[in-house]
């Protein structure tokens, strides 16, 4: 037996002996450190007696002459070298060992060529994963675009054998000369390498199956983070700096506590796969949280309960160390192109008295500021607005403000008068995300707490609960941009809604119910919902429609799973929904919802199924809005409106159905309880004053509620007069009762903010409208006035018209739909056309989307149905007149 | 080994998938699908845009068997898959020469 086979002999024993050794203490300690420097050592000895058995004694200088060189064992002008993970001593237990032959240069190569091989092989036959690399120290000094991870290893370089004056030269010498000429090179490839893997993991830390090396967050960011500190550091000082000054000591503590923490899970993770696979799986995370793995790093033992509080702790200490690593690459100006800090140094443009910004963070302008909750909110509003991330001595100065927040914190309507500004804000994801890592979240909100950081196991989802809703807040906010033909559906969709900010708050809190486990989630998320909506403050109205949009946030998913186009299968759910508004909702959150559980959850295939629901059921919302109700009837048609009105109001139940006998059930969907209230009591007035007027703000425009007994040109007169005052008409709904009295609400822009500027407008504009509905006042020569003035306008988009008749979605009524270019008095010069051609409006639904305005009637002519020839000779008139401009 | 392709109406595979568990069907393979047969498409108006689907969405199962249990199978399938309609789908069988599990290289109907 040779010497070399000897010693491999010998040595595999030793590593098959120390191996096992270390994974025993490793299950008794858990302690992952004392692991991999143990490990480290044991590869050490044994690379340290090969290079003395293979390239010291075949080297003639050593054998010959006995001489050695000037220092360490082994030829002059050739070291062997540690690098990478090896380097720093970090020798995971299937992790590869990166090992460089550093040899001087000119003929050198060729001479260790063969040692090498030797040496080389000699580890792979010990079952040794083995990465080498032979360079020369001018090639060591030299940048590699191809390969700048090279240049990076050696950063973590560490003598190993061999002569050591080359190392020393290669230390002292050519790596600082190297970070010295190439520091921006290296640093904005170090970023671009990094940003692309935290990309290719979705920019979250929050994976339910997280990887712990790779992931954001993960070991890598570590590293990452120390790197460009030690760059910067070095770029400036020209030699290596001391590494315990490289971060500041606030960071340090949190940053260390979680590299302990990562080294024993990844360690476990290597000793339970066998292999080098980072992966934390769900049957590992058990096994893990069962033997409280790294538990005793920054967590109480008693925290951890089961797997998710494990998990809790563990997406701690990953987020701490992407924050300091996202932190150092947003604030070291050379990892970012010389174009993007041009685009950041016009953002910094937008600071405001409150927050200046530099370089894309956001600094506070008063450092103490931060004690006015007001301001905090508006720290978040401003970033959310403006895409910006906050500095790291804001991100301090939030924390520091917290425990005062927690006394007393924000709530009411104060509170959502920010969050809702925020949540439609463009980048109210980024905003969530940050306030929800620096644990201001669930100070503000507490119902979502217990789905912070929260893993679930469900096979479709990739993210833990609380990114899943962050992730379907930007997922809607980013359809503008979209260029997929399914996105600028949605997106139109959700440019069309009336108040995006319940949606929103629907998102954030759909899944709530999901931190208390074994209970039905959704029934939990409501409770909380109730809870939040409390808090707010918010509006009984919008109260029920977050609340309707998270009990029902699963229902469009389920009706997709449905024959979706059986018209049985679209009325069912149509009518569940009830209001076209909703409809809205409900379908762009399911899209969000699905869209968020994973990055190939919404296929062409769901997302064309989910539209193809929703035309179906708005359609058929448009076309079914004459179903009446009857009061009389046991099934009155209300759907349960009708009894929970006459709960509210038990002594008014009279007055109430005489007041909705006949009306159609679309009413009821439309307005909400409080709304049919105070109009049963505006008819009951209809004695004293025969027109009764409400006029009101409503956050984006204003409402006009006429009830009054159905007459010719009622509906046209109104419209006119609302058109001759320079409002716009956003929105209008007309319907009569049986008795022949009718309800009109218009919602309208004020387009020259009459109403705003003058108060005393508000009586002049009802006093106006009542002249016109009863005759006194000539809205024709109104009108004209005020179409005179405004000649000159020019249209952006060139609406064509549409005109259609349906005999057939109505037992009652001929269905009249117009599509055509908006203008001012459109709706006056339509509607009066109608009532010339003798037909009386029954129901009006008027909606305008951009330059589009959708006009639906309900028309009938004597009682009955349009005939044929009417019809006809209608929508002749209406062709003619709509093209005239 | 028999292959089962099933190509079934989407509203019907909670049903069908119910059907194969009480026979002993075990594992299954589902894609989204979009065809017709004599099921021709749809057509819907939505503010004077007009959509129109000539595909119309599936879902097929793909489940390989022993021979013993293919007319099991299919009988299930086609029990709990129909309406009567047209669009009800259709069952596609094929030889299988040989299963492997990856994970151990084992092979034949135990695979299965």
């Amino acid at each position: 037996m040779t010497t070399v086979a000897t010693v491999r002999s010998e040595l595999q024993d030793l590593y098959g002996r120390e191996s096992a050794a270390i994974e025993q203490e490793f299950s008794v300690t858990g302690d992952g450190r004392a692991a991999l420097a143990r490990r480290t050592a044991l590869v050490d000895g044994i690379v340290q007696r090969l290079w003395n058995e293979i390239i010291v004694s075949s080297h003639p200088a050593s054998t010959d002459s006995g001489s050695k060189p000037a220092d360490g064992d082994g030829p002059k002008d050739f070291a062997l070298v540690a690098t990478g993970g090896f380097g720093r001593g970090w020798l995971f237990p299937h992790s590869d060992i990166d090992l460089l032959f550093l040899h001087a240069g000119g003929n050198s190569e060729s001479e260790f060529k063969d040692p090498i091989r030797r040496f080389s092989q000699e580890l792979w036959d010990l079952r040794m994963k083995l990465s080498p690399a032979t360079r020369n120290l001018a090639e060591c000094e030299r940048l590699d675009p191809n390969n700048v991870e090279f240049a990076i290893s050696l950063l973590d370089c560490r003598y190993l054998a061999g002569d050591r004056e080359l190392f020393t030269r290669l230390r002292e010498k050519a790596i600082p000369r190297l970070v010295s000429r190439d520091c921006q090179n290296l640093i904005q490839n170090l970023a671009e390498i990094t940003r692309a893997r935290h990309h290719k993991f979705g920019n979250t830390v929050f994976h339910l199956e997280p990887n712990v090396k790779d992931g954001p967050g993960g070991l890598r960011d570590y590293n990452v983070a120390n790197w460009l500190a030690l760059i910067s550091a070095m770029e400036k000082l020209k030699v290596w700096p001391d590494e315990k000054t490289l971060l500041p000591v606030s960071s340090r503590r949190a940053f260390d506590a979680a590299l302990d923490f990562q080294m024993s899970v990844r360690c476990f993770l290597h000793f339970r796969h066998g292999r080098h696979d980072n992966t934390l799986f769900w049957e590992a995370q058990d096994e893990a949280a069962a033997r409280k793995i790294g538990a005793s790093i920054g967590a109480n033992d008693a925290e951890i309960t089961n797997t998710a509080d494990w998990m809790r702790v563990y997406f701690g200490h990953v987020l701490s160390v992407h924050r300091v690593c996202n932190q150092l690459l947003e604030e070291i100006p050379a990892a970012w192109s010389s174009l993007y800090r041009q685009f950041q140094g016009w953002r910094s443009k937008v600071a405001s008295a409150d927050f200046s910004v530099v370089d894309g963070l956001i600094f506070l302008q008063q450092p103490g500021g931060l004690r006015d909750p007001e301001m905090l909110l508006r720290l978040f509003h401003f970033m959310a607005e403006h895409g910006l991330k906050l500095s790291t001595t804001t991100e301090y100065k939030v924390e520091q403000a917290l425990p005062a927040l927690a006394a007393t914190p924000p709530r009411g309507a104060e509170l959502w008068l920010y969050l809702q500004e925020t949540l439609v804000q463009p980048h109210a994801a980024d905003a969530l995300r940050a306030m929800n890592a620096l644990r201001l979240l669930a100070l503000l909100l507490p119902e979502l707490k217990g789905i912070e950081a929260l893993v679930v196991r469900d096979f479709y989802h990739r993210y833990t609960v609380d990114e899943h809703s962050f992730l379907a807040i930007e997922h809607l906010h980013r359809l503008k941009e979209s260029k997929s033909e399914w996105d600028q559906r949605f997106a139109e969709l959700q440019s069309e809604l009336e108040q995006p900010e319940l949606l929103y708050l629907a998102l954030l809190l759909h899944d709530s119910g999901k931190g208390v486990p074994g209970e039905n989630h959704v029934e939990v998320s409501m409770q909380l919902t109730d809870s939040c909506a409390e808090r707010l403050d918010l509006d009984p109205v919008d109260r029920e429609t977050v609340r309707y949009l998270v009990a029902n946030h699963l229902e469009m998913s389920a009706a997709m799973r449905r024959d979706i186009f059986d018209p049985a299968n679209v009325k069912l759910f149509a009518e569940r929904v009830g209001v076209p508004e909703r409809l809205k909702m409900l379908c762009l959150m399911t899209y969000a919802d699905i869209k968020a559980v994973n990055p190939e959850a919404m296929t062409p295939w769901r997302a064309d199924n989910l539209w193809q629901l929703y035309i179906a059921c708005a359609n058929f919302l448009s076309r079914s809005a004459d179903e009446r109700v009857h009061t009389g009837n046991k099934d009155d048609g209300s759907g349960g409106n009708l009894a929970h009105l006459r709960s509210l109001a038990p002594v008014a139940g009279k007055k109430i159905n005489v007041f909705l006998e006949g009306l159609p059930q679309r009413y009821l969907r439309i307005h909400g309880a409080s709304d049919v209230l105070a109009h049963a009591e505006m008819a009951a007035r209809l004695g004293q004053d025969g027109v009764q007027l409400n006029l009101k703000q409503v956050r984006h425009w204003y409402e006009l509620t006429l009830i009054t007994t159905d007459r010719s040109f009622l509906f046209a007169s109104v419209s006119g007069a609302l058109a001759a005052w320079g409002m716009n008409i956003v929105k209008a709904n007309a319907f009569s009762n049986a008795a022949g009295m009718v309800v009109d609400t218009f919602y309208f822009a004020d387009r020259f903010r009459t109403l705003e500027m003058n108060l005393q407008e508000w009586e002049r504009l009802k006093k106006s409208i009542a002249a016109v509905v009863k005759g006194e006042a000539d809205v024709a020569r109104m009108l004209r006035d005020r179409l005179k003035s405004e000649k000159g306008n020019v249209t952006k988009v060139k609406i064509a018209t549409q005109i259609e008749f349906d005999d057939n979605c109505s037992a009652h009524s001929t269905l009249l739909q117009v599509l055509t270019q908006d203008r001012p008095g459109l709706l006056y010069r339509m509607c009066s056309l109608v009532s010339k051609h003798e037909c009386n409006i029954e129901i009006a639904l008027i909606e305008t989307e951009g330059q589009m305005a959708i006009d639906v009637l309900y028309l009938t002519s004597g009682g009955a149905k349009l005939s044929a020839d009417r019809q006809a000779a209608l929508g002749r008139a209406l062709r003619e007149e709509l093209a005239a401009r | 080994m028999t292959k089962v392709e099933a190509i079934i109406q989407v509203s019907k595979l909670e049903a069908v998938k119910d059907a194969l568990h009480e026979v002993g069907v075990e594992g299954m393979t589902v894609f989204e699908a979009r065809g017709h047969g004599r099921q021709k498409g749809h057509t819907e108006f939505y503010r004077g845009r007009e959509y129109t689907v000539d595909l119309i969405p599936k879902v097929k199962l793909e489940i390989v068997l022993a021979d013993e249990m293919v007319e099991k199978v299919v009988q299930a399938i086609t029990a709990a898959a129909r309406t009567g309609k047209i669009g009800d789908g259709k069952i596609f069988l094929s030889r299988i020469d040989e299963a492997i599990r990856i994970r151990n290289d084992e092979r034949g109907e135990s695979v299965l």
